[in-house]
């Protein structure tokens, strides 16, 4: 039966006290579901991995509690939470045999040295390593995405309550990353244990969590689906880092019951966003500055200007396949950002360097608080 | 799959097991602090307090005085003895690095053969005992000297005379040629390992080779050569062996030490002088602290290009013939105890009466030395090795509050003279002390390791800094005590750390002098104070067969775990 994962309140601080004090986790609250893939995503520094290695116990939380089920773990030790995790450098013992690597918490725990055959054999071949086993080289002479099996077989191997990978992906290259994802999802439902995965690849999250959460300077921006975390990202910081996200300078004009009112000058429009898609503070008085944010399929880019359309200039054109991307360079009164707009095709008679006009599809766009680093 | 329920907390059994668990990390780390406190910081404690008393063991207020350092003022011998340090440290200190540097760069940077028996036989005489060398260059430089001999009759015809090796020419002389090592293999690895896309970059831009040597090459070894040169001084100033054998009426501080000891057994006097030695060195560390820190150097690292070389045929002739002649200069005195090992006496040209007496006479008259330096050596580098890499485990790895504390008091014995550590075990423990150690096996012991806990601890310490913590994490994780991990996982793989930091201390406590010189006793001789006696004696043929008896063991066990380790010979020594 798999357990599910409580934080409440947790904070961090490292140094405390000290002149460089640095708040790594502030107030962080939230429940992994049981047999959950969850993923920690964020830019570096953020917080995911202390969040991680406290999970594990490896760091001490300055408050708060971490609960697996409703047993409150906080003050128990690593070496007694019974949790699988995996490392970045994957942390094989260069003295040990595939086998003794993977055997090693069996060991730990005095199994009987049936039961520890018996389970590495089974662990391996969920793995996919059977012949490896066979042969049970030293794991320097493996390939970087054996060791990764052998590094997950090694983590399963006691039936942990819970399994932590900590940027398992990171020293593998591109292709083989995409696959072992892939094979990490495949094992992850087999035993159906509940795991936290930290990436700082927004792609690699999006693509094996069940659920995701998005941290920033120590603190839960959102947590969601792929599919909520991109459609309905819930601050500009989110929206951003969760794919693309163009920013326009806009006002807000009215706040309603159902919808906002918000007029952007530069494109000389005024439109309407559903209250879903606002995002903006209740403090944030009407005739403020606000962000109207699109994604690059919701602009559109032709050679003739149109009402409600700005002119740019095209640097770049990638064909990237289903679409191509265009990025543009737009007047800064609109935003200082260069705008990266997705169109089906080819436009034709568009080329680098050349002016185009800009626009804002019909009934899109969502509005953000004003936030530094975006746009000023 | 089923999840493992972990043993639900609150029974008893889990209780005691907590219990115990909070309880080993505290008594594990209690045994090095105990054991410094005990025989490092109140020795030394004491020895201050002493070095300010002016007679008595009992401490009184009263006797409070700087009698023994005005000594510094008074006393022609004092005063002669601190100037002698101070000119023997300075003196060698310059010429090992106008010696070492070139010899560094020729080897490093100039396509001459042999380079890599070079760097090995180059190591030779920081390996070997430098009292044996002392007393091989009496043999060649002494008043009867073979090498004396023949150069005056050469020089002879210029007016010329050369100086006597009794006295400070032979100490400076001999330092010389036992430390310069250091500078040569530290110098080398910096010349060797510079980053050479920058020499290439300053190549690029139009540099020539002497200005690319002067504005970037230079700069970036001045680090390691500063750090060889410090080594130098240290060593040099508390030498021992050197002078006590060939210093003739020239004394350094670490001989007056001995004198007051063993002469007048004023330990007050003798603590008086350690305070001024560690003063010195302190000072000079530093100093060099100081001079570090107020420049900011790149780091040094190995790149993937390949250094080029100097090919010119007249580099090459002058590189080689510098290295050989250097070599042979300093491996001589290894040679000359070969031979003189199988001879009766050698007093002119050639060595006269070929005799294995000398070595049939050592089972009847050396084997309780033998035993003695070997149980004393080995028991102490088991000791040694516990204590250093627990240590080192503690400060890399537990980091508790004051590690910095805790290392620079592990690291404090590696700047003391041998004779200081000892003036200070005997202050604290010998006569009429709490606990009486006074011509123990014990306090032998603890004096070794006092004094080689540094060379285990910097080595283990440099083995933990290159495992990466997640190995100890993952064997956390997967529910082991930290115990246990210490025992799978990093112990074995900090292994070649201790081994090589064990090795280093046996191989350096065998030959061991300064230290055992004022702490043996009847029953406690070793080896090399046989040989001193026997040098003292004017027996220099027994003195060369227990010498060549102890090289070949020590090369022997330095060569067979280098083998082991694949390793060449110079690297556990640069430190």
């Amino acid at each position: 039966m798999s357990l599910d994962l409580n934080y409440c309140n947790v904070s961090k601080v490292f140094g405390a006290g000290g002149k460089n004090a640095v708040q790594a986790l502030n107030d962080v609250s939230f429940t992994i579901k049981p047999g959950e893939l969850f993923c920690l995503l964020g830019p570096s520094g953020c917080g995911k991995t202390t969040l991680l290695r406290s999970t594990a116990g490896l760091e001490t939380i300055t408050t708060g509690k971490i609960l697996y089920g409703s047993k409150d773990m906080t003050a128990i030790p690593p070496f007694r939470r019974n949790i699988g995790m995996v490392f970045q450098s994957f942390a094989l013992y260069p003295h040990m045999s595939i086998f003794e690597n993977v055997a090693y918490g069996l060991r730990v725990r005095k199994r009987p040295e049936s039961e520890v055959k018996e389970k590495v054999a089974k662990v391996m071949e969920l793995v996919g390593m059977t012949d490896e086993l066979r042969r049970n080289p030293s794991p320097s002479g493996l390939s970087g995405g054996q060791q990764q099996r052998v590094a997950i077989a090694r983590a399963l191997v006691y039936d942990p309550d819970i399994l932590l990978l900590d940027e398992p992906l990171a020293n593998l290259d591109a292709k083989l990353r995409r696959r072992m994802r892939a094979e990490i999802r495949r094992i992850q439902k087999a035993t159906n244990i509940t795991t936290i995965f930290v990436t700082h690849d927004q792609e690699e999250a999006m693509a094996i969590g069940d659920r995701l959460a998005v941290m920033r300077k120590g603190v839960v921006e959102q947590i969601g689906t792929s599919d909520e975390l991109y459609n309905a990202p819930n601050s500009a910081f989110v929206a951003n880092f969760i794919g693309k996200m163009n920013f326009m300078r806009a006002a807000l004009l009215t706040r309603g019951e159902c919808c906002a009112r918000a007029r952007i000058p530069a494109l000389g429009i005024e439109i309407d966003v559903p209250e879903t898609s606002v995002h903006v503070p209740e403090s944030v008085r009407e005739g403020a500055a606000v962000l109207v944010g699109a994604r690059p399929e919701q602009l559109a880019i032709s050679i003739s200007r149109t009402a409600g359309s700005i002119r740019g200039r095209v640097n770049i054109i990638q064909h990237l396949g289903q679409f191509v991307r265009y990025e543009v360079g737009v007047d800064p009164a609109l935003s200082r950002q260069t705008f990266e707009i997705d169109m089906p095709g080819v436009v034709p008679g568009v080329a680098e360097g050349m002016e185009v006009a800009v626009a804002l599809k019909e009934g899109m766009g969502a509005l953000y608080e004003a936030a530094e680093g975006l746009n000023e | 799959m089923k999840a493992r329920k972990p043993d639900s907390a609150g029974t008893p059994s889990v209780q005691r097991r907590m219990l115990q668990k909070d309880l080993t990390p505290y008594l594990v780390f209690a045994i090095p602090m105990a054991f410094l406190c005990l025989f490092l910081f109140w020795p030394l404690a004491t020895t201050f307090l002493r070095a300010f008393m002016r007679s008595g063991n009992k401490f009184n207020l009263g006797k409070l005085g700087f009698t023994g350092f005005e000594k510094f003022i008074s006393s022609s011998l004092y005063r002669r003895s601190l100037l002698n340090s101070f000119i023997v440290g300075i003196s060698v200190t310059g010429f090992s690095l106008i010696i070492g540097v070139p010899m560094g760069y020729f080897v490093a940077r100039v396509k001459i053969p042999g380079k890599s028996l070079m760097l090995s036989l180059g190591i030779l005489p920081v390996i070997m005992p430098s009292f044996i060398g002392a007393f091989s260059w009496i043999i060649l430089l002494g008043r009867q000297g073979v090498v004396r001999h023949f150069l005056n009759a050469a020089l002879a015809p210029l007016g010329l005379e050369l100086p006597t090796i009794y006295g400070m020419f032979g100490m400076i002389f001999v330092m010389t040629l036992t430390y310069y090592p250091f500078v040569f293999l530290l110098s080398h690895g910096a010349f060797s390992s510079a980053n050479a896309l920058l020499e290439d970059a300053g190549t690029l831009m139009g540099a020539d080779r002497w200005r690319v040597l002067r504005t970037i090459t230079f700069p970036l070894v001045i680090p390691s050569i500063g750090a060889a040169a410090l080594l130098v001084f240290i060593r040099a100033i508390g030498n021992f062996g050197i002078p006590a054998i060939i210093g003739g009426d020239q004394y350094v501080l670490p001989t007056l030490i001995y004198f007051r000891v063993n002469g007048f057994w004023d330990l007050n006097g003798a603590s008086s002088i350690a305070v001024v030695n560690v003063v010195i060195t302190g000072a000079v560390l530093w100093y060099q602290k100081y001079i570090v820190s107020r420049r900011e150097y790149e780091t040094i690292s190995a790149s993937h290009v390949e250094i080029r070389q100097h090919e010119h045929p007249a580099m090459r002739i002058i590189a080689a013939l510098y290295c050989f002649i250097v070599l042979l200069v300093s491996l001589a005195p290894q040679i000359v105890i070969v031979v003189m090992a199988f001879f009766e006496k050698w007093q002119g040209l050639f060595p006269e009466g070929f005799t294995l007496a000398n070595f049939s006479r050592i089972p009847k008259n050396s084997s309780s030395e033998f035993l003695n330096s070997l149980l004393l050596s080995t028991l102490a580098t088991l000791l040694t090795a516990i204590l250093g890499s627990i240590v080192a485990y503690i400060t890399e790895r537990r980091r508790p509050k004051g590690a910095a504390l805790l290392d620079m008091a592990v690291m404090a014995p590696f700047i003391l003279p041998g004779t200081v550590v000892s003036v200070a075990l005997l202050s604290a423990f010998s006569g009429k002390s709490i606990i009486p150690l006074g011509g123990t096996y014990t306090i032998i012991i603890i004096a070794y390791m006092v004094r080689r806990t540094p060379y285990v601890y910097r080595s283990v310490a440099a083995s933990l800094t290159q495992l990466n913590p997640s190995l100890e994490e993952a064997s956390t994780i997967a529910g082991a005590h930290w115990i246990y991990t210490f025992r799978r996982v990093s112990v074995p793989l900090i292994l070649p750390g201790i081994i090589s930091g064990s090795i280093l201390t046996f191989s350096t406590l065998l030959q061991e002098l300064s230290t055992t010189i004022l702490l043996y006793g009847a029953k406690t001789r070793t080896v090399p104070i046989q040989i001193y006696g026997a040098v003292a004696d004017g027996k220099l043929g027994e003195a060369s067969a227990l010498s060549v008896i102890l090289l070949v063991v020590v090369f022997a066990v330095v060569y067979a775990t280098n083998r082991l380790q694949g390793r060449d010979l110079s690297s556990g020594f640069k430190m």
